[in-house]
């Protein structure tokens, strides 16, 4: 067991191993004002998790995180499920949905700048705009995906509304639901920054826009690290919720 | 989508259309219209009866349109951003496709690939300003950023779903290089490395409007930042719908081209 996890795991330390002594070589022979290596970012990083205002800047953005995701979620999941049961109303929505999909939302940053100014409402708007469509659009992909003789025989079979939607609906849209949600959570991400960079200067947002502003190099090397990492990590999560329903899917 | 059917037949008067045809014609295309109108009648007066004057409304933003698409500043600003997201997302597609086809090479690097796919791009422009300066190569190098690592995932994804035996096959029958470059591997993995390019090039979009946010660089990122503080929302707002035509549009050739070109293949993973 122990030797077993070492062979499948041994490339991906290895590979991370060459990284760092890459990255370390190009550090210490390049200018500190260009590129700092790994160690001095480690150290860096050591110095920036440790202050109390780090902390509060992290517990600031997971609070817009959080609010602005869930909130796409508790809107996209529902009307998702309505549209893909009332099929008209789907149908005419559709184009729409998938439009705005595929329109970049940071675009809109500016007009919810001047609109609403720079409160936490307007950040969590973003966030929000960021990470509805893809549940939705997802969401109404799955519906599509539902075969009308399937609802057919269940109607021809008698069954109510409420075994429809727990023997059909929601085990076909839930799925592609998921991956909306995994898209969701990487777009949100990017909106979280987006917020923090482009309306009030905030969170983590503001830790990396600071040390870019003071020429503080380290100091940008440690927070895309940090941010990085956290990236990673809720990637890896959204990967883990949509393989865990995707099993029904086949 | 579905109505590209619809408006080819759309002369076709309805008496003289059969059924079938006029069923379809009144099962999306009518919803689709009515759903649109609804949307803009709820947005125009929701600002009407709520907003201050200068918020964008439906009405507004159209009689904007003939000044604006006329307008030297916008063009030049269109003309920036779009030759930008070409010319990154060109370079992004030679390097992605030479990093994704090498498989050793893909090997070595692919924790790195993943991890950066997952960093949300954006946090790379302060230190890319840095590199570059506030300049256009930042935004170039962002928009690289944002759209070489789909690529590389895609296009190994692609290299890998080249079915083996075909390759066996070819090799028995001393087919050459070429052949079977031409002949299976670019067939396979085209799907995927299209795929990789639809998602690349919404990233690409969006990179390229986040720079000209952030650097204050000519654009038409940058057109929609100066005319929202300037409150000329509904001019602002025409760029809005440009850069959402181009993702569209990206979106339904990509889209178009593989269900044209390649029929076999069924997409169902992003």
């Amino acid at each position: 067991m122990q030797s077993s996890y070492v062979k499948r795991h041994a490339p991906f330390w290895l590979s991370l191993a060459a990284g760092i002594v890459v990255w370390e070589i190009a550090g210490r022979s390049t200018s500190a004002a260009f590129m700092v290596p790994f160690s001095t970012t480690l150290v860096r990083l050591w110095q920036l998790v440790t202050t109390w205002q780090f902390i509060a800047q992290f517990l600031d953005s997971a609070r817009l995180f959080l609010t602005g995701f869930f909130l796409a979620l508790a809107v996209g999941m529902p009307l998702g499920l309505l549209l893909a049961r009332a099929r008209v109303l789907r149908v005419g929505i559709e184009p729409y949905i998938m439009t705005l999909y595929a329109t970049p939302m940071v675009a809109l940053i500016p007009f919810i700048l001047s609109m609403m100014g720079f409160g936490f409402a307007p950040k969590v708007l973003v966030v929000f705009l960021f990470a509805v469509f893809p549940v939705l659009y997802n969401t109404v992909e799955g519906a599509r995906s539902i075969k009308p003789e399937m609802i057919e025989v269940a109607r021809s079979f008698r069954s109510g509304e409420w075994a429809l939607w727990r023997e059909v609906m929601l085990p076909y849209t839930l799925p592609y639901t998921m991956t909306g949600v995994r898209q969701a959570i990487g777009r949100a991400l990017v909106g979280m920054i987006a917020a923090e960079f482009f309306l009030s200067s905030t969170g983590l947002g503001q830790l990396i826009m600071s040390a870019s502003q003071n020429f503080d190099t380290g100091g940008v090397f440690a927070s895309i690290l940090i941010i990085g990492l956290i990236g990673v990590g809720l990637m890896r999560l959204g990967l883990k919720i949509e393989q865990h329903f995707a099993r029904w899917r086949q | 989508m579905a109505d590209s059917a619809i408006s080819v037949s759309a002369p076709v008067t309805p008496t003289g259309a059969s059924p079938a045809l006029s069923g379809r014609l009144f099962e999306t295309f009518v919803p689709q219209l009515t759903a649109g109108l609804a949307i803009l009648l709820t947005w125009e007066f929701v600002v009407r009866a709520f907003a201050p004057p200068y918020v964008a409304k439906p009405t507004s933003v159209i009689m904007a349109i003939p000044h604006v698409i006329v307008d030297p500043a916008f063009l030049t600003a269109t003309g920036a951003t779009l030759s930008a997201v070409a010319e990154g997302l060109a370079i992004a597609l030679v390097f992605g496709v030479l990093m994704g086809r090498s498989q050793t090479f893909e090997r070595a690097i692919r924790h790195y690939v993943n991890g950066f796919y997952a960093v949300p791009m954006i946090v790379v422009l302060p230190l890319f300003s840095l590199w570059f300066g506030y300049s256009p190569a930042t935004r170039i190098a962002t928009i690289v950023f944002a759209a070489i690592f789909s690529i590389i995932i895609n296009v190994a994804d692609g290299a890998r779903s080249v079915p083996r035996e075909y390759l066996e096959v070819a090799r028995s029958f001393r087919s050459r290089r070429l052949s079977v470059l031409i002949g299976i591997v670019l067939p396979a993995s085209m799907p995927y490395l299209l795929a990789g390019f639809r998602l690349a090039a919404g990233r690409a979009l969006i990179g390229a409007v986040v720079a000209e946010f952030f650097l204050s660089i000519g654009g038409l990122g940058y057109y929609i930042l100066y005319n929202s503080r300037s409150y000329h929302h509904n001019e602002a707002f025409v760029g809005v719908l440009l850069l959402a035509a181009f993702g569209v549009g990206f979106e339904l050739l990509v889209n178009w081209c593989t269900r044209h070109f390649m029929p076999w293949y069924r997409r169902d993973k992003d």
